[in-house]
Formats: structure tokens, C-alpha cells, sequence
């Protein structure tokens, strides 16, 4: 029976991604080691949150139904030390969610049952705010960067938006809903690090907080999830206004965020960085030291610096995306234009093999129905399936051949 | 740990405590906070303030009262909310609401979560057995409009007379075209699912599509090649189906279902495709939520039935007309009056703003409170 799990909740955009690559390639291994990372994909657990959130997520929800008493099943029956659940929309779980969560691990408020241990990885607010606007414009969203600051600095935070940002990002907010009923050592807050710093710290840190140091993983050579420049960014949010009611869901993923966002747009490395605009600064620094004061004054366990929470808005100069350089996107535009053209072809080819793998059959399947042999025994069962006596025959032919299902 | 004042808790589950015993004292006229057992977690201002609601409209069973406590709200929206005036304001978290000001949007969350329970623990109706229709009655198919034709189709199923049978005449009904979008709607969210009214119409609009369903050409069209041109009718007078279809008795008109009822179906869907597949969702919806929701809004007089906004009414009457001449240029026969495909705009202008949140959520407390009604059909 599984002794512990971790259970890492978010938050998103702190290299989330990367760690579940790494313990999906390694997952054997962590298996010989006595630590499971219960998945058929990389990603497998966002299914488990979104059927414990009951989050409906463009039409995957037949994927989740059940998911998460499933995952919670397997982490149960484990025969090993340690299971590992990981997606970070979890952040986003209400309290009565995070009861069942916890219930179905097998945790009791008395600290009886499984030893629970939480995760949050967490990053300063100057590159998550950007960051979150440029994830919703690969959702489809629309919205203009100064529409969706004005949502996140609503104090009413009525807003889709503002909520589900604040749900995910507000990080002792999170812990009072995760960590309620777990004592503090047993919460463990990874801060992602500054830029510039040693490219595998991150690494290192989540290592430390999931206990796998000392077991050699095979790391991943890229980013997973890589990030879009100003006029990219501008640039997807114009055709999501112009295609979103033309484009299903099921189109846009692949079309849209897979191969132009993160395929094509996300290799111009040399565009303006999204930044957050001077008028915010101080306001998000602020924000910033009074999530530093109050995790310092929780007690929780940090691995990494909490320095690391205060951004630094100089980092890129901030360019407004709303208004972008008008030469740039025309030159991720054609950039984005050249990449459809490309998978166009692509399907074109596929589409004329497919045309003649499919003429092919028709051709066989016309040969044999011109055998004279198939057209007499044809015109033999059409001619006793007009009566009650030929049908009776056709019944106990077929029982004879040992055949029950009816001919087609 | 719990990063929260305890007396704040003591407060709250006090409430919680005078709730699920009865109660329908508002959080701003309460007082007392004597010592309560409180759950595993501390339920936020919307399910509180839903149980409130549903012990101002009638008596929750304990089960229900304890679900409502312990849901939460579905989809993505405003977190369990903390309630105002018992807890110094945190600098993090939502700021807290006093619940009886809560939009009645953030109820029917939680309200559509716990009838997506509801329905999904009630399983799936055992399969009904269908006679085959009898060999010398005219066989018939009822088409077209499914909110029009499946309560006629099912009347006739309960007189002994079964769709299909020998050489069927294929009777295609419907009405003018904004009843028949809106027909689709709702059928659609008592199905596979749907956006909100104004939206889908938009997409509809933008695409310049007539709903499937609405769409009586294509209809005929689709029958037509299946059965020939002479068997295909359009009946747009309902008092003509039974004559045509066999029976001589006369059969009652379809009740039109408010829009609040489909938008409560809509929301209760979009949770229940969490809980269970597709194919079992619709039937669900269908046979366990339907029911509950027509008796439920027949006693409630705020609902309304939807009404096409202005923006869109030149679009549905143009498709109208181009549907009026598409099918009498194709020579269907045709029972009523083809100029009643044309919708006739009744309201007035400025109406039309799709289902009202406050009856949506008026009509979700009946159906939660209709719960017995639902133990009785499963059993």
C-alpha cells in the first residue's frame, strides 16, 4: 500500500510540463525505485482534474469521466513507497474538491492514513500575468492584454477571468484550500528561478521537493511548452477573432495552437518579449511581498529562494501588444501562412494515398461481387428471404455453418 | 492548518447547522453562533445560501440539504465564496459576499452540479419494449421539429400506434422558423449540448445555417430520396397528424418548455458529460432531467418561452421565406399554410435576451426539491 503521495497542484506556467515528461520517460524506472507516476500520457492526470473540478475542456470530457476515482484507485493499490499526481489546473480545486481529493487518497484529518505531501511550484507574478494572457490566447481567447489586466485587477474579480487566474495564482489562497487539513512541513513550495539563472536549477529543485535525487532520470532537451513574442501573440489573437466561430475546437487544437503557436510562431526567438506594462508594476510588487510575508510567516518548507517571487519588471522592455508593430506580425503572418501551406500540402498527398488505396478496394471488392458464383448464391438468399419457409431454411443453414448473426 | 479565524468557523457552521435543520434566516440577520459540528470543510456562500433558497420554497430532505453542503459549483466561475462580516477581510482570496446578494448565476452552479448527481444515481431506465406496428394500420413516420414530433410520435405510441409499418407516409412537422430555432435549442440541450441561446444564434447567424433540426427542406429532402417524393408531407396544422398518420382521434398540442428550462438542462448537461458517456448522458437528460424539469415549470410563472432577438429576426425571417420556396417549388404535399413558416414577431422588439438567470434558478430549486419524483421512477 502506497505510504505517500506527492501531490504537486500547480502552479501553471512553472515548468509543469517539463516535470511530467520527465516522469512519464521515466516512469519504470521511478517504479523500480518504489515511486509511481500512475499515467498512460504525460499529461494523463489533467483528465483526473478535470473530472474532480468537473471542468468541461473542449470536448475532452468523455476522456474524464471517472478519471480521477480511477487515478486515486491505482495510487491506493500501489505496492511501492510513494505515488506522484501532478497537473497544475488542480490549483484551481474548491475546498469541497480538495476534501474528496484528499479523502480518496486515503488521508485522514487525524494524519492516520496516507502521508500527504503537497507541491506548489511557483514563479513571480511580473512573468506569470503575461504568461496566463499569452495561455488564454492559445485558448481561443480574443481579449485584448489591457481587457484582460483590467479583469485581473478588479477587486470584485467577477469576472471568468479574473477568477480563474486569481484561483491558480493567488498562492496563499491555494495553500488555504490544499493545505488545510496537512501540517506545514509536509507543503512544499518550489519557486521557479529568476532568469539567468543555472539552466537545470528548476530542475533541481523539484528533484529535491519529490525526493528523487539520487535516481538518474533521463531529462528532456526542450521546452515543452515554449513561449510566443509580442507580434506572435498579437498575431493569434487576430485569427482567433476572425476563425473562433468558424473553427471547432477539435480544428483549432492542432491547427492552431499546435502547429502555428507552438510548431511555427513560438521559433521567432528574436521578437519583443511579453512584459508587464509600467503602470502595473507597482501594484504586482506589492502583491508579490505579501505573498513572500505570508508564506514566511506559514512556515511552509521552500525549495529555491523566496526572492524568486519578486520579479523584475525591467527584464524585456514592454512592448504593447494591443498595439504591435504593424511589420512584425505581417512577418509572423507569413511565416504562419507558409507552415499551413506546407501541412496543406501535406494532407494533400495524404489525401491523394488514401484516394488510391480506397480505389483500390472499391476495384477488389467490384471483382469479387462479379464473380458468377457470388451473384447466384447472391440471388439464392434474396430469393428464400422472401418467404417464411426460405427464411426458415437460411436459419438453419447458417446454425449448420455455426455462423448466428445475420447476413449484413 | 487552517488560516482562518476560528470563530469565523463557529459562526458559519452554526448557519450551516440552522440551515440543513430548516432554516431560512439570511446571513445578515444572523446571530447566534452557538457551537455546531462542522464537516471536513466549511461550504462556501453559494451552497449555503441555495439551501437557503430551497427552505424558503419547501422542505429538503436531510440527504439533499447534506448534498447541497458539501457540492460545488461546476465549471469554471467565482471559487467557493467566504461570507462578509464575520471574518476581518483577508488581503488574499475572493472578497466575501454576503450570499443573499449573490447573482443567481453562481446558485445555479452549484444547483446544475447536484442534479447532474441527481440524474447520473438514478441510472439508466431499463430499454422500453416497442410493438411492431400492426400490418394493416397506415404506417407513418413522424419527422421535422423533434420538440413538435416526439410528444405527438409518443401519443401515438401510447394509443397502439407505433411508427414505421408498411410503406409509411413520412410526416414532416414544424411551425415558423423562429418557434422551430428555438425548438432545436432546447432539444439540443436536452441532448448532446448547446451554447447559451444568444450565442449558438450568433454562430448560426455568422455561418448562415438554419439549425438541422429546424431545417424542414433539408428534411423532406433526406426522406425524399430515401421513400420517394409522394410519400413526403409537410404538416405545418398539427390538428391534421392523426387523420394523416391513421388514428381518428384528436391529440394534444405540445407544451412549449420555457427557455429557462432548456438553459437549466444546458447547464445540468455540461456537468453530467463529467460523469458519465455521451450516448448515456443524453438518455439521462432525457428520461430522468426532462420529466422533473416540464412538471417543475409548469408550476413556475416566471418562465418565458425564447424569443429570437432583434438582430437575428431578418436572418431567421429570410431563411424562412428561402425554406417556404424551397418547398414549394419541390411540390411536397403540404397540410396548413406555407406562409406560417414566416415567423410573425409577437414580442416586442427589445425582448429577447434568452433565458432570465433569477427563474433558471427559481425553476432549479423546484427541480431540486422534486426529488421524490425522480426515487419514483427509478424504482
Amino acid at each position: 500500500m502506497t505510504r505517500k503521495v506527492i501531490l504537486h497542484v500547480g502552479t501553471p506556467k512553472t515548468g509543469t510540463s517539463y516535470l511530467q515528461h520527465v516522469l512519464f520517460k521515466n516512469k519504470r524506472l521511478l517504479g523500480e525505485h518504489g515511486i509511481l507516476y500512475p499515467a498512460d500520457r504525460f499529461d494523463a492526470h489533467f483528465l483526473a482534474a478535470l473530472d474532480l473540478m468537473r471542468l468541461p475542456w473542449g470536448g475532452l470530457e468523455r476522456e474524464a469521466v471517472g478519471a480521477w476515482d480511477r487515478l486515486a484507485a491505482e495510487v491506493r493499490d500501489w505496492g511501492g513507497t510513494t505515488a506522484v499526481i501532478s497537473h497544475e489546473i488542480l490549483a484551481g480545486a474548491s475546498r469541497s474538491q480538495v476534501g474528496r481529493a484528499l479523502e480518496s487518497l486515503g488521508h485522514q484529518r487525524d494524519g492516520s492514513g496516507v502521508e500527504v505531501h503537497l507541491v506548489l511550484s511557483v514563479r513571480d507574478l511580473v512573468r506569470q500575468i503575461p504568461a496566463e494572457w499569452q495561455e488564454n490566447v492559445k485558448h481561443r481567447s480574443g481579449m485584448s492584454y489591457a481587457r484582460f489586466l483590467a479583469r485581473i485587477t478588479d477587486p470584485a474579480r467577477n469576472s471568468r477571468i479574473a477568477s480563474w487566474f486569481w484561483s491558480v495564482q493567488e498562492v496563499p489562497e491555494i495553500l488555504d484550500r490544499w493545505g488545510a487539513d496537512l501540517p506545514p512541513e509536509r507543503i512544499h513550495l518550489v519557486t521557479v528561478p529568476s532568469p539567468g539563472g543555472a539552466p537545470d536549477l528548476l530542475w533541481k529543485r523539484f528533484s529535491q521537493a519529490f525526493g528523487l535525487e539520487g535516481i538518474d532520470l533521463v531529462l528532456e532537451d526542450e521546452r515543452v511548452n515554449p513561449s510566443l513574442g509580442v507580434p506572435e501573440t498579437a498575431l493569434i489573437r487576430r485569427i482567433n477573432r476572425s476563425a473562433n466561430r468558424v473553427l471547432e475546437p477539435a480544428d483549432y487544437r492542432p491547427l492552431v495552437r499546435e502547429l502555428l503557436a507552438h510548431q511555427t510562431l513560438s521559433r521567432r526567438v528574436l521578437s519583443p518579449r511579453l512584459a508587464l506594462p509600467p503602470a502595473q508594476v507597482p501594484w504586482v510588487a506589492e502583491r508579490e511581498a505579501a505573498f513572500v510575508a505570508e508564506i514566511e510567516r506559514r512556515g511552509y518548507d521552500v525549495v529555491g529562494d523566496l526572492d524568486d517571487l519578486r520579479g523584475n519588471p525591467t527584464l524585456h522592455p514592454y512592448v504593447d501588444p494591443d498595439k504591435p508593430r504593424e511589420r512584425d506580425v505581417a512577418g509572423a503572418a507569413v511565416d504562419a501562412i507558409k507552415a499551413l501551406l506546407l501541412e496543406n500540402a501535406r494532407m494533400r498527398g495524404e489525401e491523394a494515398r488514401l484516394q488510391a488505396e480506397l480505389d483500390e478496394t472499391r476495384h477488389a471488392l467490384s471483382r469479387s461481387y462479379l464473380r458468377p458464383s457470388y451473384r447466384a448464391r447472391e440471388k439464392a438468399v434474396k430469393g428464400l428471404a422472401r418467404s417464411r419457409v426460405g427464411r426458415g431454411l437460411l436459419g438453419a443453414y447458417r446454425l449448420a455453418r455455426g455462423r448466428s448473426s445475420r447476413s449484413a | 492548518m487552517l488560516i482562518r479565524d476560528s470563530s469565523y468557523e463557529e459562526a458559519v457552521s452554526a448557519w450551516a447547522a440552522h440551515l440543513r435543520a430548516g432554516g431560512t434566516t439570511p446571513w445578515a440577520a444572523w446571530e447566534a453562533v452557538d457551537a455546531a459540528d462542522r464537516g471536513r470543510y466549511l461550504p462556501g456562500a453559494q451552497q449555503l445560501e441555495l439551501l437557503r433558497r430551497l427552505n424558503q420554497a419547501g422542505h429538503p430532505s436531510a440527504a439533499l440539504a447534506d448534498s447541497v453542503l458539501a457540492a460545488s459549483a461546476a465549471g469554471r466561475g467565482r471559487p467557493d465564496l467566504e461570507l462578509a462580516g464575520a471574518v476581518p477581510e483577508s488581503a488574499f482570496g475572493p472578497a466575501p459576499v454576503d450570499p443573499a446578494a449573490l447573482p443567481a448565476g453562481e446558485l445555479v452552479r452549484v444547483a446544475a452540479s447536484l442534479l447532474a448527481d441527481q440524474v447520473a444515481d438514478a441510472g439508466l431506465p431499463e430499454p422500453e419494449v416497442r410493438r411492431r406496428a400492426s400490418w394493416w394500420r397506415r404506417g407513418y413516420r413522424l419527422v421535422g421539429d423533434p420538440e413538435l414530433a416526439d410528444p405527438l410520435r409518443d401519443q401515438l405510441v401510447a394509443r397502439g400506434r407505433p411508427p414505421g409499418g408498411r410503406e409509411p407516409r413520412v410526416l414532416v412537422v414544424g411551425s415558423d422558423l423562429a418557434t422551430m430555432t428555438a425548438h432545436a435549442w432546447t432539444h439540443r440541450a436536452f441532448t448532446e449540448g448547446v451554447n447559451a441561446w444568444r450565442e449558438w444564434l450568433r454562430q448560426l447567424q455568422e455561418r448562415r445555417e438554419v439549425p438541422a433540426r429546424a431545417d424542414l427542406l433539408a428534411v423532406c429532402r433526406a426522406w425524399e430520396r430515401r421513400v420517394g417524393k409522394a410519400r413526403v408531407h409537410v404538416v405545418l396544422d398539427l390538428g391534421a397528424v392523426p387523420r394523416l398518420a391513421g388514428d381518428r382521434r384528436s391529440l394534444a398540442a405540445p407544451e412549449p418548455l420555457a427557455g429557462e428550462a432548456g438553459e437549466l438542462a444546458r447547464r445540468v448537461g455540461s456537468v453530467l458529460g463529467l460523469l458519465v458517456l455521451p450516448d448515456a448522458r443524453e438518455t439521462l437528460l432525457t428520461t430522468r432531467l426532462r420529466p422533473r424539469v416540464e412538471q417543475a415549470a409548469r408550476s413556475l410563472p416566471r418562465t418565458s418561452a425564447l424569443v429570437v432577438p432583434p438582430e437575428a429576426r431578418d436572418w431567421v425571417e429570410g431563411a424562412a421565406e428561402r425554406m417556404r420556396e424551397g418547398i414549394k417549388r419541390a411540390g411536397y404535399a403540404v397540410h396548413g399554410d406555407l406562409d406560417d413558416l414566416v415567423p410573425r414577431w409577437s414580442a416586442p422588439a427589445g425582448t429577447g435576451g434568452g433565458p432570465a438567470p433569477q427563474a433558471t434558478l427559481d425553476l432549479a430549486v423546484r427541480v431540486l426539491l422534486d426529488e421524490r419524483a425522480d426515487v419514483g421512477r427509478t424504482a
